[in-house]
């Protein structure tokens, strides 16, 4: 393990910690205002200071982390899952199958998301818990956000298919499903990789972005998105570089997982 | 007029700019020689004009031109909101308010030249009035059935005749800008101070000295002082504010109380803030009996002791404190303190108390049980607020409320809506709980309100379109909107609306919440500057303004 | 091609044709026996058909663009008439393949032991020591190491030679019947090469499986197999004993193979030292 791995290691590992141990860590709850105080610069009471609404930045910071970390990965890795199903299959298989699967991905690609997450949002009720609403959008964006990835992943497994080493494991009777899971699956990975590593910091912001759909986290329980809707209209890096500490934990956040793993990657290879 | 407004299409817009310092330019004006040298004031529209037809007017930009441009009969002075005589020097209302003579001046031109007559007047009102035409300005004319009569007199005097009763008849003259009959022109021909001489869509209007506007100042001096207005068509309020300080605009209305406190913290001397506006925010109960919430809920909606216990919850100066950094005033009710005539001064500020609140809750049979609030049927009391997205004073509104209503064991769920969806909710499937918005407020007389306050109306929010009253409340403010807007005794009057007044702040059906002040900036370069909480704001004496050295 | 031997000693016996819609045959009436414990040379040059023959017999041509048409029987059962499920069970179990470049032929994403596993779960079930023992003795057959670091390692980390060798031992782990060498060793290296010839051999005696091996090399299949067959534009156009084909060829086309090899033998290593100086 490489000196920038251990960084990485200690990086996340005190983050986690710091999200898991929000309750004893913050000073107050996500949700507590004081009003007496608000947009406050750090101080002893209030280590980043406070937000708009007087709510104390570290605690918010902490228990942001906690939804975003958990549920940015999540929905990575749903839609990793259908990239992988629906354009490594696709290319697998071939033929008829690819050709299906590509003209869904386009039939995706061309849809007015905005007018059908309108509509997902008018099918939900109003009533619902800050928290189903931020897990019903990292699902639906992990339900949405596969198809370019999907495309990569049919043209490479296609190639694949025509792989020695995938006639070599037929010829040793494999049954297909091996087939594609063991052989196939493995080396889509880099795509695999890159596209699960770039969906973390996509959906974080879009979460933040379907606010205005009234998607996403819901007030008052933070999320890094909602955190750094904060950075919206900030005229200048310099007066208030206290508000920058969740954009910095998200690009801290995710090189420290590249790291990690592409290390792991490079190693194997 | 009341509109429900966005955050994206903010109310009346205008900002000025003048850039340089004097431009001399000479005029020949009847006769005599007199220099000016007023500059040119710059500000922004906030969308593009959508006519220069005065009687076509409906949006805030083309409603500037039309002030800067129009001559009127009578005009409503900003400051003083007294009416006060313009191309008519006197002008008397018949008792039965159906009636309305106007003497006018005479030996006025219009900006091409063409004189001013009575049958200006006479075929301005016949346009307006004309069914074919449309006119939204013409729509708080229309009473009743049948046709306007124009007597023309002498061409100083006419007398015009409404087919009903017109409340407050007089005022709603200050919005009718005089066109001429003769002119080849056609609207271009204008009486105001100023007349369009340049306009490129998309990007700006240029508006330049009236020769022939009749108006004089104090020393004899003819007005306007300025030579030309730039207006910018700039929907980017960001880039209102950066060009602002940089000196390319001389005035912008309306800010944004953040943009106010920005500005305020580098150049104090450009801000004003002209104190409560006549625009409220405002949370209500979906009252609808069809709507497709659970029973329970609108037992709860329908109950004004519910709604005034809410009410007491809010704390009121938290949210203009903390929401609109103090630039805000805790509301009274349905009208601003600012509406000096019309406003019930009888009524003061709501006082907040959530320990009061409580305890009419648990007398209407509401419970506590752990923290949570239950009804007496043991139905937790939760409900949800919408408002629209990217208004942030709205979320964080609701957000304080959120928390208010916590401390009385009421979970409230914020979600915020693209503005579509929640016209949808709000006007079609009745699908909502409660809502914040905001009503912008043009109009001091409370007969523009009408559409807000009769049961049967579309606009009456809470419970729109109602066959027949449905409560006995409703019932005596239809009869007390109907009885103050069938007299022409301004006293009167004045009762009915006071009466209604207190009946929404007793029953709540709209929870007024604060009043907004009017805030805007004006560059050190313009002289004469007076904002007001009235729109337009800062360039309501736009004749009398100058930049530079007069 | 005696067909006067006792029917259960034949292993294969096939007589198909196989075309790809609106082109001429790949394979024309091919006819091809193979005996038990028989290593028989395929021998044609490069488009004569010769992987399109392997592929058949493994029943994976693509059955809608390239049928093959006739009968291939194996321990007499028709290999055309099985459904996928029915050859799957064959492939790998009976019929085992090995194919040219072993670098391409193992999966660079998987580690060694994984891809033993994963050839031994298609046809047998046990404990994941019964795995482990089956790939150490198919390991032990190849001569190779057998312990943990090698079967840790990724395709990528081994010699050529290493890599074919795993290949085989993969291919022979279930005691197929008969292995099909799709020019097993052209991609080798001329001592690796005739490392390779010398295992086939080894596990030909020593298993008794039959081999088929496919190659456009006439010389280097001399020293392996008891019969060839001379594949040339899709038909088997001579087929008899090695020492027969090699001193006294009946076609026109065997005889000009024949011809070849003295020739190249002497041409080839002096002209590559030619070209070699030159540059």
């Amino acid at each position: 393990m490489s000196l920038w791995q251990k960084l990485a290691c200690v990086i996340l590992a005190l983050v986690l910690c710091g999200s898991v141990a929000a309750n004893w860590l913050a000073p107050a709850g996500y949700a507590k205002q004081y009003r007496e105080a608000t947009d406050a610069p750090p101080s002893r009471a209030h280590w980043l200071g406070t937000d708009e609404m007087g709510r104390d930045r570290f605690a918010r910071v902490l228990y942001g982390t906690r939804i975003s970390l958990l549920l940015a990965p999540a929905a990575a890795l749903l839609s990793t899952l259908m990239a992988a199903l629906i354009g490594g299959l696709a290319g697998y298989l071939g033929g008829i199958w690819a050709r299906m699967a590509m003209a869904v991905t386009d039939l995706f690609l061309s849809l007015p998301w905005l007018f059908l997450l309108i509509t997902a949002r008018a099918l939900m009720p109003l009533n619902v818990s800050p928290l189903i609403s931020v897990m019903v959008t990292f699902m639906l964006l992990g339900l949405l956000g596969w198809t370019t990835a999907a495309r990569v992943l049919c043209t490479t497994a296609a190639s694949l298919r025509g792989s020695d080493f995938v006639r070599q494991a037929q010829a040793a009777g494999l049954p297909a499903q091996r087939l594609f899971w063991v052989h196939v699956v493995p080396n889509l990975k880099p795509v695999l990789y890159a596209q699960f590593w770039i969906s973390i910091p996509v959906f974080i912001l879009s979460e933040a972005n379907l606010g205005i759909l009234g998607l996403g986290v819901a007030e008052p329980m933070p999320s890094w998105g909602s955190l750094l809707k904060e950075l919206e209209g900030l005229v200048s890096i310099g007066e208030e570089p206290w508000k920058f500490v969740p954009l910095i934990l998200l690009v801290v956040v995710v090189t420290s997982f590249q790291v990690l793993l592409s290390k792991q990657e490079e190693m194997a290879a | 007029m009341r509109r429900h407004k966005s955050g994206f299409e903010q109310m009346t817009n205008t900002c000025g700019t003048a850039i340089s310092v004097a431009m001399l330019c000479l005029g020949f004006l009847l006769g005599h020689a007199v220099a000016q040298g007023g500059g040119e004031l710059r500000f922004c529209l906030r969308t593009e004009p959508k006519t220069f037809d005065p009687l076509k007017v409906e949006d805030d930009a083309s409603a500037s031109i039309r002030y800067l441009t129009g001559g009127v009969l009578v005009r409503v002075n900003r400051q003083t909101q007294d009416l006060e005589p313009g191309l008519a020097v006197s002008w008397k209302v018949s008792k039965d308010g159906r009636q309305i003579s106007f003497r006018l001046r005479s030996g006025i031109l219009f900006s091409d030249g063409t004189p001013f007559s009575a049958e200006d007047v006479a075929y301005t009102v016949q346009q307006l009035m004309d069914p074919a035409l449309h006119s939204p300005t013409g729509d708080a004319f229309r009473s009743g059935t049948g046709n306007v009569e124009t007597n023309v007199v002498s061409p100083s005097q006419i007398v015009i005749t409404f087919p009903a009763q017109v409340a407050g008849l007089d005022r709603l003259f200050d919005q009718v800008a005089i066109l001429s009959q003769r002119s080849s022109k056609k609207e271009m021909a204008v009486l105001g101070p100023f007349m369009v001489a340049d306009y490129k869509p998309g990007s700006s209007v240029l508006l330049k000295r009236n020769p022939n506007y009749w108006k004089t100042d104090e020393q004899g001096r003819k007005l306007p002082y300025l030579d030309s207005i730039h207006l910018d068509i700039q929907p980017n309020r960001d880039v209102e504010l950066l060009r602002f300080k940089r000196g390319e605009l001389d005035l912008i209305n309306s800010l944004d109380s953040e943009y106010f406190d920005k500005l305020a913290a580098t150049s104090p001397q450009v801000v004003h803030d002209a104190g409560a506006s006549l625009d409220s925010e405002q949370l209500w109960f979906n009252e609808v009996a069809k709507s497709p919430i659970p029973n329970y809920k609108k037992n709860w909606f329908r109950s004004a002791s519910f709604r005034r216990a809410i009410s007491e919850a809010i704390n009121r100066e938290d949210l203009s404190r903390v929401v609109f950094h103090g630039h805000a005033q805790p509301a009274v009710g349905p009208f601003s303190p600012a509406n000096k005539f019309w406003f019930n001064s009888k009524l003061k500020p709501q006082p907040y108390s959530s320990d009061a609140a409580l305890k009419a809750l648990q007398d209407e049979g509401f419970r506590m049980e752990n923290g949570t609030l239950k009804d007496k049927d043991g139905n937790e009391v939760v409900f949800s607020i919408i408002t629209n997205s990217g208004n942030k004073y709205r979320e964080r509104m609701a957000v304080l409320i959120q928390d208010d209503l916590q401390k009385i064991g009421i979970r409230v769920n914020v979600v915020t809506l693209d503005f579509p969806s929640l016209i949808e909710r709000m006007t079609q499937t009745f699908d909502y709980e409660a809502i914040i918005l905001g009503l912008t407020n043009v109009d001091l007389d409370p007969n523009g309100e009408m559409n807000v306050w009769l049961s049967s109306s579309e606009n009456h929010q809470w419970n729109p379109q109602q066959k027949a009253p449905e409560t006995a409340w409703e019932a005596e403010i239809d009869r007390l909107m109907r009885a103050q807007a069938s007299s022409s005794d301004p006293k009167k009057r004045k009762e009915a609306f006071d009466r209604v007044q207190e009946i929404v702040v007793e029953q709540e059906p709209f929870i007024f919440l604060i009043n907004k002040n009017a805030l805007s900036a004006v560059s050190a370069a313009v002289q004469g500057a007076a904002p007001m909480i009235l729109s337009p704001q800062t360039f309501w004496n736009a004749e009398r303004l100058f930049v530079g050295t007069k | 091609m005696s067909s006067d031997a006792s029917q259960n000693q034949i292993l294969l016996s096939a007589h198909f044709s196989v075309r790809y819609a609106g082109k001429p045959p790949v394979l024309r009436g091919v006819q091809l026996e193979i005996q038990r414990g028989e290593v028989l040379g395929l021998v044609g040059q490069s488009g004569s058909g010769k992987s399109t023959l392997a592929m058949a017999i493994l029943g994976l041509l693509d059955k809608k663009r390239s049928p093959a048409e006739g009968t291939i029987r194996f321990e007499d059962i028709d290999l055309l008439q099985l459904s996928e499920r029915q050859l799957r069970a064959l492939r790998g179990r009976s019929i085992a393949l090995v194919l040219q470049s072993p670098l391409s032929s193992l999966n660079p994403a998987l580690k060694i032991r994984t891809q033993f596993k994963e050839a031994w779960r298609a046809h047998a079930s046990g404990t994941s020591a019964d795995c482990a023992d089956a790939i150490r003795n198919s390991l032990q057959g190849v001569s190779l190491p057998s312990d943990d670091e090698f079967l840790r390692k990724y395709p990528s980390q081994m010699s050529v030679g290493q890599a074919q060798r795993v290949l085989i031992a993969m291919a022979v782990m279930h005691r197929p019947a008969l292995l099909i060498a799709d020019e097993a060793t052209s991609a080798l290296d001329v001592i690796t090469q005739s490392e390779i010839l010398a295992l086939f051999r080894e596990l030909n005696h020593s298993t008794g499986m039959a081999i088929l091996y496919i190659s456009h090399d006439l010389a280097s299949v001399a020293g392996i197999c008891d019969r060839i067959a001379i594949l040339h534009q899709g038909e088997i156009v001579e087929c008899g004993t090695t020492n027969q084909i090699f001193t006294n060829p009946q076609h026109e086309y065997t005889q000009r193979l024949m011809a070849a090899i003295p020739r190249l033998m002497h041409a080839n290593a002096p002209l590559h030292a030619k070209t070699a100086t030159a540059q």
